[in-house]
């Protein structure tokens, strides 16, 4: 079986969920001709013609907006978003409308909406392009949020979200849409939204992560089994609604929970994560619950943006922290 | 105007009946704008505001007749009140609860544990008490293994050992001191015996005779009877005696001090150590007599013993000890007499005082001790 | 010396004058049945705002904004759309709501705090109000994208302010409306009033139709108090978005008789002497004139009429305030299509400690 990447897996689940459903609409800039800047929309202009696959003005607010108005009538339109520190102006769009549509309505009126966009820094590249603003989306009721880690996982999660009912904010780590690949089919299965994946099994710490994180996760895992600590890995994946009952699970059986992220660490969501911890498996708490993040800062330049990103080295101080406490 | 009355409608029409009022009282209405509907023969008028301002009753009822120049609506000429919003309700009062009076927090009394949730679980289902308990973890929290090895020896040996008490009160304080001492004063010490058959009858009191011997000896050697603090290396040599006086007792051992001890005569003295053994006895010893010592006597004789390394409490210096009396043969011209022997230890501290200050002083002390009074 | 690459005009069109004089004639399919009609509807919106503001000033329904003197704008673009089109209101276009199949007892739970009052069943294609102002105009260039994408016959009409034309979203929906030539028809109700912030505050732009040109579309003015007129250039826009013809701006040139809302107090920012003069121009009174003039309006007809309007709205009222609130589970049953465990487990929570008896009125 041939490899596929993060972002092929994406294209392929945008062309299977276009060819067996044609009120799935594609649109946002450069998605047409271009096929999208990271190339997740290749080869569906010419495959479904320029009514589906819609090259949009310049205006993230118009492109949420028009979104908003035929997803209410009735289509499934996806839109893209260029780059992660672009998606702010569809912040009313999505909060104000797509996100309330049904329960203003007493599901009368529904928004099924896709809001495509990268998340994430670690390409070396300019300024708003290395965002990770999943947390705000976290906040608004009524939405979906999913950050997948895996061509596998982005593949299965991205026809689920097209094939539901519901708006959905999904958000792709940039960084892995070519180094993440793995032999996998074009099969039209889903994967199911709201779950976590428990990715690897362990007995001594919960390290619970999305996205980018993922990979560092499981490499720093692997590391400190060489030490003597068995670390469990939860790729987060829905981070809203969130399946809580599989990490406080996880949890009660290792004692100690690490959660990591990329975004900064104030008000993301890994502090969401921690409090659900501390209320759901309290007693079988036996260290801290501690997150390896991103700084209180912005996003530094390509210069010192390998300072700024969370590793395995830093998962691995906070592993030995916590192991610390037998 | 404050009342507007019904306008003469023109063709000799005498009434009107209110078929839709415009208006709410309150409302806020401009001059010209719609104020009332009214039917008459003819028609349906619409009458129009004579005035701008606040509406604050209506004086008609809708289907009314009412008559030309009679009052249809009455102006609210007092102050507006300002909503302070465009949309919704700004409640201008709080609920009944007011914010309390800011407090002072008062100072956590006592230490908490350091053990976390699952540790905490873990010594509840074993029935072990945490407090007390020191743990090996990050920042001296208790581990589990901490718990277990407490409980694993309640569990197994054969000797079940008493539940491991934490120390508290008086008994702490001693294991406290002690341990600072042990580790802060290098304590050399000098044994002899005082012959007191002059004066001793098989009864008599000792600790006044000693407490005279010190006052006696201090003056010899003022360096035993002083202040040594180790960190600025500095002396403090005191002229006034103030004499901590060893008691046990049945909680452990208080040391009440009694003041100037030197100056005192013995009827003072035996009045203030009576005083001071009294307060013990019934646990009310004031924090003021217990205070300071500037050197201290044991006199564990009363118990059992002759001579003991006693032990030096910083910031003192030295210690005097007083053993059982016995009696002691001693060969003469061809006979053997008994004489009645008070055995004397004198602890001091070898960072502050020499062998011979030591000496000189001990000896001081038995020479007065010889005297018949 | 430079040449003149482009240049714009902007046309203004009224029928009936502010003292119901004719300035030109009627167009043809304004009968006397369609007047009578067009008359009901304003009356019957005037009648349904001054009921809603009294419910408001009693306790019995929460913040409205009154439409009084803008009845035309929202009845006359209502009544050029067939009923199969779109409708994308701002929250001041009650007339057209109540046109279009809107029950008032609908708009009266809407006002009064009830999410049932977002769903109309008798104008299923419409849409809902939109409070964030402007934000609706991407919406209905969306719906009106779905229309084009079916290959259908209909259009969107979307009606919002003054104030909503300046803002990005709204230049946005109109630029990407006319990229496209999508089927709609974007409606300035221009009552010269943001709240506080008057027109001459608003804008440097002479007039708001003009903001089409920007965007590549047609822009007009149509005398907003004129009902007639709303619905005749309505109508003609409408004409020419459908089949691929293009958008289109419509600026209705009309004035906020009332409050910004019943919380609002505009006599803090405007003379009343200028609110009066608007008086004599308002919509209803000058079709009356007219009607009456024409000989086409008796007192009979107005009794009769006010009599109607006043019962039915009337059971309107009493039928909103005899409707128990929605359940509070409500709150939660419409977040998502089905509720996920985790908000499952907070609803429970929620319900397990609320009051059993609901506070009552």
């Amino acid at each position: 079986m041939p490899e596929t990447t993060l972002v092929q897996a994406i294209n392929l689940a945008l062309a299977r969920a276009m060819t067996e459903d044609e009120r799935v609409i594609v649109l946002g800039e450069d998605v047409g001709k271009d096929g999208g800047v990271f190339r997740a929309t290749d080869g569906l202009l010419a495959r479904f013609g320029a009514d589906r696959v819609r090259d949009t003005p310049l205006s993230e607010a118009v492109i949420g907006g028009i979104s908003v108005g035929l997803a209410v009538s009735g289509f499934r339109p996806v839109a893209e978003v260029q780059f992660s520190g672009f998606i702010y102006p569809l912040i009313d769009q999505i909060a104000n409308h797509a996100s309330r549509f049904r329960t203003r309505t007493h599901g009368h009126l529904t928004c099924p909406m896709v809001i495509r966009a990268p998340n994430g820094g670690g390409i070396h590249a300019p300024e708003h392009h290395s965002d990770s603003p999943e947390a705000m989306f976290t906040n608004i009721p009524g939405l979906r949020v999913i950050i997948p880690s895996s061509p596998r996982r982005a593949y299965g999660l991205l026809l689920a979200a097209l094939r539901g009912s519901d708006p959905v904010v999904y958000l792709e780590p940039t960084r892995l849409y070519r180094a993440a690949r793995e032999a996998m089919e074009d099969d039209g299965k889903s994967l199911p939204v709201d779950q976590c994946f428990i990715l690897r099994e362990g007995s001594d710490v919960t390290i619970v992560t999305w996205g980018a994180m993922v990979v560092e996760a499981l490499k720093a895992a692997a590391e400190w089994q060489a030490k003597g600590c068995s670390a469990e890995v939860i790729d987060v994946a829905t981070l809203k609604p969130l399946d809580a009952e599989t990490i406080i699970r996880s949890v009660k059986k290792t004692s100690r929970c690490v959660i990591v992220h990329e975004a900064p660490l104030t008000g993301g969501y890994g502090g969401e994560i921690a409090a659900r911890v501390a209320e759901g498996a309290f007693s079988s708490l036996l260290a801290p619950v501690l997150r390896v993040t991103g700084f209180d800062t912005v996003m530094p330049l390509p210069k010192l943006e390998n300072r700024y990103l969370p590793d395995a080295a830093r998962i691995g101080v906070a592993l030995d922290r916590v192991m610390a406490y037998a | 105007m404050t009342i507007f009355n019904l306008p003469d409608l023109g063709e000799g029409l005498q009434d009107a009946e209110i078929v839709a009022w415009h208006v709410a009282e309150g409302d806020h209405v401009v001059a010209d704008a719609p104020l009332v509907s009214v039917e008459t023969e003819k028609a349906v008028v619409e009458v129009p505001s004579p005035r701008s301002g606040y509406i604050k009753h209506l004086l008609a009822a809708l289907h009314q007749r009412v008559n030309v120049g009679a009052p249809i609506v009455e102006f609210d000429d007092g102050t507006h009140v300002d909503s302070g919003t465009v949309v919704g309700d700004l409640s201008a009062k709080l609920p009944a609860a007011a914010e309390p009076a800011p407090t002072q927090t008062s100072p956590a009394t006592t230490a908490s544990v350091l053990a976390s949730p699952a540790v905490r679980v873990l010594a509840r289902d074993r029935g072990i008490d945490l407090s007390g308990l020191s743990g090996t973890g990050p920042d001296g929290t208790i581990t589990r293994a901490d718990v277990e090895r407490v409980s694993s020896g309640l569990v197994a040996g054969e000797q079940k050992a008493g539940t491991p008490q934490a120390l508290t009160g008086v008994r702490r304080s001693m294991a406290v001191n002690m341990a600072k001492a042990h580790a802060e004063v290098v304590p050399a010490t000098v044994w002899d015996e005082a012959d007191i058959s002059l004066w001793w009858t098989g009864h008599g009191d000792i600790t006044v005779r000693l407490v005279r011997a010190i006052a006696v000896a201090r003056a010899a050697e003022p360096i035993l009877n002083a202040w040594y603090d180790g960190q600025a290396m500095t002396l403090r040599t005191f002229d006034r005696i103030d004499l901590g006086i060893a008691v046990d007792f049945e909680g452990g051992l208080i040391v009440p001090v009694v003041r100037d001890a030197g100056a005192r005569d013995m009827a003072s003295l035996r009045a203030e150590i009576d005083r001071l053994k009294a307060a013990v006895r019934a646990r009310a010893v004031s924090v003021a007599d217990l205070r300071d010592p500037t050197v201290t006597l044991s006199n564990f004789g009363m118990l059992a013993g002759r001579h003991a390394a006693l032990v030096v409490v910083p910031p003192q210096v030295a210690i005097v000890g007083a053993g059982r009396i016995f009696q002691q043969a001693v060969p003469g011209a061809g006979t053997v007499a008994f004489t009645h022997v008070l055995p004397l230890s004198l602890t001091f501290d070898h960072r502050v005082a020499t062998g011979g200050e030591a000496g000189r002083f001990l000896q001081a002390m038995i020479d007065d001790l010889k005297q018949s009074s | 010396m430079p040449t003149t690459v482009a240049h714009f005009d902007i046309e203004y069109t009224r029928y009936i004058d502010e003292d119901g004089r004719l300035v030109q004639a009627l167009p043809t399919d304004a009968d006397a049945t369609t007047l009578k009609a067009l008359y009901s509807a304003v009356v019957r919106t005037r009648i349904f705002d001054a009921k809603a503001v009294a419910l408001q000033r009693t306790g019995r329904l929460g913040t409205y904004a009154s439409s009084i003197g803008q009845e035309a704008v929202a009845v006359g673009a209502a009544s050029a759309m067939q009923a199969d089109d779109v409708l994308v209101p701002s929250f001041r276009e009650h007339g057209g709501q109540l046109w279009r199949g809107a029950a008032p007892v609908e708009l009266l739970l809407y006002w009064g705090g009830d999410e049932r009052g977002n769903h109309y069943a008798n104008a299923p294609h419409d849409f809902p109000n939109c409070v964030p102002v402007g934000s609706h105009a991407p919406h209905a260039a969306g719906a009106a994208l779905a229309i084009k994408l079916r290959h259908e016959n209909r259009a969107v009409v979307c009606i919002f302010g003054d104030g909503a034309s300046s803002k990005g979203d709204v230049y946005e929906a109109m630029n990407i409306s006319g990229d496209w030539a999508l089927p709609v028809v974007f409606v300035i109700s221009n009552n010269q009033w943001a709240i506080s912030v008057p027109l001459r505050s608003q804008t440097a732009a002479k007039t708001l139709a003009q903001k089409a040109i920007a965007a590549g579309i047609p822009g007009e003015q149509v005398d907003g108090n004129d009902v007639v007129a709303v619905r005749a250039v309505v109508g003609a826009a409408l004409q020419r978005v459908r089949n691929g013809g293009g958008a289109q701006l419509v600026e209705a040139v009309t004035y906020r008789l009332g409050d910004h809302t019943t919380s609002d107090d505009a006599s803090r920012y405007r003379q009343d002497s200028d609110v009066s003069s608007h008086w004599h121009a308002e919509p209803v009174r000058r079709l009356q004139q007219y009607l009456t003039t024409a000989g086409l309006w008796s007192k009979h007809d107005e009794d009769a009429l006010l009599k109607q309007l006043t019962a039915e709205i009337d059971a309107a009222a009493d039928a909103y305030l005899a409707t128990p609130p929605p359940d509070p589970s409500a709150i939660f049953d419409y977040t998502y299509a089905t509720l996920p465990a985790d908000l499952l487990n907070q609803k429970q929570a929620a319900l397990a400690s609320a009051p059993t008896r609901l506070a009552v009125e």
